[in-house]
């Protein structure tokens, strides 16, 4: 049967009340804390040894980077590269030197998501430009932070030490063990679905594997659930955020990325949306840098979240230098003009090419997401 | 009880009062233009009032396309059907703007037509089109479907009546000074009738319907 032309200006009313949102919110974050658990739980029980899959023996620090990109890629999210690296820490699992690095890869990882979602446009020349260039300020910002930051972390350690000193500041001396109010509330969920599968009989490398993978699929799942929740619950404020810093540059727009990513639980979802407005041309790359910037910030609020769940400090330490490091990226790459041009002239000038010649675009997304960091593993490793 | 968290109005909902500004607007830009030509005000008294409504109403053209860019962007709802229309709608609204501007150039150049014999039906014609803007403005907030045919077919009679005058206009052998002026008016006073019913008549159309209104459409 043929539906019946959709007439008139009237707009459908909201699926599902805010209050019931709010509520799976709490829900979707609880099961996200619980995840975390269980993953530190299956961490331990390998061992140090055992604790590692694509995370482990890895030697260099260019090669946890590469590490840290490629897992991101593969899972087209930071903030299950971020969790999982969290809770390896967390459960003593990995060490914070080797954590930083892979932490920085997540960063360049995740912006491979909106370089796809500007390929969308790829057949329209002008606003493929402008899509594409907004979508790689991203990376290109990313690659410079992490070329200059990564560095002078391997010779002076700043970030570690920093956040080390802020995480004892948090836990107020406590030291060895950081007792986080909401862990307790966590471990309940945590020790019901252990206990669960040892009534199965599952015990060593078993029961560590099936915690290992219901972690997972719980985390993916809790994300991507509580992005979509509140994409659905924020909308109108998320819209309103956009319009007040379409035609704003500067801390405005860092805020608003800042907060819509806070609210979504995703840099991909924000730098996504930047993607289509850019394209349209209502977005300029230079108020939209910012924004970006912004949502980099924001987005280490999941890595904040997930240590919460987390046995020892080393969590939160390894949160904090997510934080530390995209804080040190912005004021390297924002205050001063000259090092603001770098990354959006550079996005400019790739997205003209890639305009110009598609194969660009291959051989970017390539060079960029895939030799890179395979040739990091390879060759540090 | 969430409204600090949720904000003051749907996206959608925002972008909906600024058209109806724009509607407002654009009646108060057609009586002001059209009673510098038929009323006798001084054209350069509401001169300034005239030209910065008309710029409001292209700035929120503007905006609300703009907007609608990022609603669409954010929202996952299927809302892309009323987002075309609107888009489609800014258009009309602003052209009611143009005419109205029209208008007003013409009762800078031809300052004695509010002597004209042809006044007097321009009035009665552009009175009833001034409350059918209003009407417009109204059907906007309320989506009433068998008001909005009949504002339609109101309209309609504006349109034969304007028609049926540029006619005879046209065919008249009289040397009437005025008779370009007249046909002129009566030409914007029905292209602003048919703007209206284009934004009125997307209360019961479909969005590929738009600006095809035609009475023998299977619409009803």
């Amino acid at each position: 049967m043929p539906s019946a032309p959709v007439t008139g200006l009237n707009m459908p009313p909201p699926r599902v009340p805010a209050w019931a949102r709010i509520i799976l919110l709490f829900g979707l974050l609880y099961g996200f804390l619980v995840a975390i658990g269980l993953m530190s739980s299956a961490f331990k029980i390998l061992g140090a040894g055992h604790a590692d899959g694509l995370f482990s023996g890895v030697a260099s620090p260019f090669a946890a980077l590469a590490v840290g990109i490629l897992g991101t890629v593969l899972v087209q999210s930071s903030s299950v590269t971020t969790a999982t690296i969290v809770a390896l820490c967390g459960s003593g699992q990995l060490d914070i030197a080797t954590a930083v690095p892979m932490i920085m890869g997540a960063n360049i990882g995740t912006t491979v998501t909106n370089t796809l979602v500007s390929i969308g446009s790829v057949r329209r020349s002008a606003e493929f430009r402008r899509a594409f260039a907004c979508a790689t300020v991203h990376d290109i910002f990313n690659y410079c932070a992490v070329a200059i930051l990564l560095p002078l972390e391997i010779y002076t350690g700043y970030m570690r030490r920093g956040a080390t000193e802020l995480t004892e500041l948090f836990a107020m001396g406590g030291g060895i063990k950081y007792e986080s109010p909401i862990k307790h509330v966590v471990k309940a969920g945590t020790k019901a679905i252990k206990s669960g599968l040892e009534s199965l009989n599952l015990e060593g490398g078993f029961l560590a594997t099936a915690l290992l993978l219901i972690a997972l699929a719980m985390i993916f799942l809790c994300l991507n659930y509580i992005t979509k929740n509140m994409r659905a619950l924020l909308a109108s404020r998320i819209e309103a955020g956009l319009n007040s810093v379409l035609n704003r540059s500067g801390l405005i727009g860092m805020l608003a990325g800042v907060a819509i990513t806070v609210s979504v639980q995703s840099s991909s979802i924000t730098t996504s949306l930047l993607v289509p407005l850019c394209a349209a041309g209502i977005l300029t790359l230079q108020n939209a840098y910012p924004i970006t910037l912004g949502a980099n910030i924001g987005t280490t609020v999941t890595a904040l979240l997930a240590s919460m769940a987390t046995d020892t400090s080393l969590g939160l330490t390894i949160a904090l230098v997510h934080l530390i490091f995209n804080l040190s990226g912005t004021l390297l790459f924002y205050p001063i003009r000259a090092l603001r041009q770098i990354p959006i002239r550079g996005a400019r000038r790739l997205a003209i090419l890639a305009t110009q010649n598609k194969l660009w675009l291959l051989i970017y997304v390539f060079i960029a997401f895939i030799l890179m960091p395979g040739l990091g593993i390879l060759l540090f490793d | 009880m969430f409204h600090w968290l949720l904000g003051d109005k749907q996206g959608l909902a925002r972008i909906f009062q600024h058209f109806g500004q724009m509607l407002e607007d654009g009646r108060h830009i057609f009586d002001a233009a059209s009673n510098a030509l038929l009323g006798g005000t001084d054209p350069e008294t509401i001169r300034d009032d005239l030209y910065a409504t008309d710029r409001r109403i292209n700035g929120v053209e503007q905006k609300i396309r703009r907007e609608l860019v990022v609603h669409l962007a954010v929202s996952e709802r299927t809302e892309f059907s009323v987002c075309l229309k609107l888009m489609s709608l800014v258009k009309d609204a602003e052209r009611i703007g143009d005419y109205a501007k029209n208008i007003f150039d013409l009762g800078v150049a031809v300052p004695g037509f509010n002597a004209d014999p042809a006044r007097e039906d321009l009035i009665q014609v552009k009175d009833q089109v001034s409350r059918l803007l209003a009407k417009m403005r109204n059907l906007h907030e309320s989506q009433d479907e068998e008001l909005a045919r009949a504002f339609c077919e109101q309209g309609e009679s504006v349109l034969r009546h304007c028609d049926e005058k540029v006619d005879s206009l046209l065919r008249s052998t009289d040397n009437d000074s005025h008779a370009v002026t007249s046909a002129l008016m009566y030409r914007y006073i029905k292209r602003v009738m048919a703007h209206s019913m284009n934004i009125v008549s997307s209360i019961f159309m479909s969005v590929d319907k738009l600006d095809y209104f035609d009475e023998s459409q299977e619409t009803r």
